[in-house]
């Protein structure tokens, strides 16, 4: 039992309100650094379980897409009272919608959720050109790289993005995930993916398992 | 010539067959490819010819020649690039790679809910239509003379590519079935042309009322759209609704929010005798205990979901189309394509209430491989019959 399981909870159960109601409590008794970075761990913990939530089948798109702008709610709220920002992030991933394609709902999921499980997300956008992907990869080095797409026409994009990657010699260096409507197992084996994904928290725990 | 009219009866005979209930003399096959695959098929640059009506015959003709179907194997172009660049669409707009698509915009603020709720078609002319296209958002006299523009523009495309699909029509015996309308489920509107997929998700949760309420006051303007601008219903002329959000909200928000409102949509189409044809996006087998209680003979194209439970809950009621996976054209080999097409006639063909179609209209021809396309329709043509 931790004294912040309240807080897990109604963010987890993306009560809003009580939420909110915790944190201004929390940020006028004027915190140390130590305590509000707790606060955000226990944050985190409750997107955590939104995740599992949502992969037992209880939860839908519409509940993370919610827990992603409550999440950013109140990191709005804690950030400012962090005297020192430095904080431990657990990897970086280079996310982006691939060229052709306009859809950023899943993408901006999988961000929220990957943010709130500590990795540095770099997020380049969407309709993005493969040299897009491979100058951000050249610049950040991140551990993943994460394509996004909803239309099927995506599919043959991801393929010239990992190309891309395999032409500038970064494929090996990096890690990468699909996600989106199209993707299926074959589809991410022509591609060259690592591995793929139609569900936001399941890609996370991927993404946690490569950088351990 | 005579074998070609003789041709385009029987087809049309399958599909009066299909729609009044009887069981036709084989599944119809009702599927299209993409007018961008279409262009793409036939050779042409994508992002000039959606510019070029010239060659609009070529595109419909070389598709035509090359694969099967009882209805044109072409999608009519959904997303004519012309109107939209004219009124400077923001919802509408071509990507990279030539596809006319839709992201994510808000024209509508949650502070306005109420403006909205008492006049929903002053406040679309007033302030959402100039929010979604630029052009619009000028002095009276420029918008009258750009709407004027754009629509001349959006007819005279249509009267030539309604011209043009008639002669191939003719040329091939094709079976024709009319769209009568093209509308949204109230709840599909208000989030994808005004509050956005994002936007919406907070809506239902911080203002339930209001979206309710703003639900109720869009139906009587799809019901117009649907319903009393198309004269003349009939059960063979489609009024087309694609169905967008219910698979992304749970059982509570989808009976609060999403069901009240697009049921009476469709109850008003049945009553006057209007065809619906509902493109069942996503998985809705959560749902589909509603979609069965619908009224009225309705074609249903499902994307996701069990072909099983869902012939189960339909049969002897409504059309069933769709949920061959069109990805599988691409990376399985024709043998495997081909087993598929005889798995799903094996369970949703007996007894009628069937159609053969893809779960999705491939957007590029970089989505399929042709040849396995060409002998997974033939199949069903050859095979399929009763």
């Amino acid at each position: 039992m931790s004294k912040w399981d309240h807080l897990t909870k109604a963010v987890g159960e993306l009560e809003e309100k009580k939420v909110m109601k915790i944190l201004d409590k929390f940020i006028s008794t004027n915190p140390t650094d130590k305590e509000v970075q707790e606060v955000i761990n226990t944050c985190h913990k409750g997107m955590v379980m939104v995740g599992d939530i949502f992969e037992k089948g209880d939860y839908f798109v519409g509940d993370l897409i919610f827990s992603g702008e409550l999440l950013a709610e109140a990191i709005d709220i804690l950030k400012p009272a962090l005297r020192n920002c430095d904080s431990i992030k657990k990897g970086k991933i280079v996310i982006g919608t691939v060229h052709g394609d306009l859809h950023d709902i899943g993408k901006n999921i999988f961000k929220s959720m990957a943010v709130a499980a500590g990795f540095e997300v770099y997020d380049i956008g969407i309709d993005q050109p493969v040299s897009a992907f491979v100058n951000k990869v050249k610049e950040v080095q991140p551990d993943i790289v994460g394509m996004s797409g909803v239309l099927t026409l995506a599919l043959e994009a991801m393929k010239d993005t990992v190309d891309g990657l395999k032409e500038a010699g970064l494929r090996d260096d990096v890690k990468v995930i699909m996600g989106g409507n199209p993707v299926t197992k074959e589809a991410c084996k022509y591609i060259g993916g690592d591995a793929y994904t139609t569900n936001a928290a399941e890609g996370v725990k991927m993404c946690q398992s490569w950088v351990g | 010539m005579a074998d070609i009219k003789q041709l385009q009866k029987d087809r049309q005979q399958l599909f009066t067959d299909l729609y009044e209930g009887r069981i036709p003399k084989r599944v119809p096959i009702m599927y299209n490819i993409g007018w961008e695959a279409a262009i793409q098929l036939a050779g042409h640059d994508l992002k000039q010819a959606q510019w070029d009506n010239s060659i609009v015959y070529d595109v419909y003709d070389k598709a035509c020649s090359r694969l099967y179907g009882d209805l044109a194997p072409v999608a009519m172009t959904l997303r004519n690039p012309m109107h939209y660049q004219m009124l400077g669409a923001k919802a509408i707009i071509m990507s990279s790679s030539g596809q006319m698509q839709h992201p994510e915009i808000a024209c509508l603020e949650p502070s306005e809910y109420d403006e909205f709720i008492q006049d929903p078609y002053k406040m679309m002319v007033d302030k959402l239509l100039p929010r979604l296209y630029k052009a619009l958002d000028v002095s009276s006299g420029q918008k009258a003379l750009t709407l004027g523009k754009a629509f001349k523009a959006y007819n005279d495309e249509n009267v030539f590519y309604g011209a043009t699909i008639g002669k191939i029509v003719e040329k091939y015996g094709y079976a024709t079935i009319v769209t009568h309308g093209f509308g949204e489920a109230p709840f599909d509107f208000l989030a994808d042309f005004l509050r956005s997929f994002s936007g919406i998700n907070m809506d239902v949760r911080r203002m339930p009322d209001k979206v309710v309420e703003a639900c109720e006051a869009i139906t009587p303007h799809m019901i117009k759209l649907l319903v009393h601008m198309n004269p003349n219903p009939s059960i063979l002329k489609k009024g087309f609704i694609p169905l967008h959000m219910a698979p992304y909200l749970n059982n509570k928000q989808f009976e609060k929010f999403y069901w009240p409102t697009f049921k009476k949509v469709v109850e008003a189409m049945v009553e006057a005798g209007q065809g619906v044809d509902l493109f069942v996006e996503h998985d809705w087998m959560r749902f589909i205990d509603y979609l069965a209680d619908l009224p009225g003979r309705i074609r249903m194209r499902f994307e996701y979901g069990d072909p099983k439970i869902i012939k189960e809950k339909l049969q002897g009621k409504h059309i069933i189309s769709g949920l061959y996976p069109l990805t599988l054209l691409k990376t399985a080999t024709k043998e495997e394509c081909i087993d598929k097409a005889k798995e799903l006639i094996d369970i949703l063909a007996p007894g009628g209430g069937y159609m053969f179609e893809f779960d999705k209209s491939a957007l590029s021809m970089d989505d399929v491989n042709i040849d396995n396309l060409i002998a997974v329709t033939e199949y069903v043509r050859d095979h399929a019959i009763y």
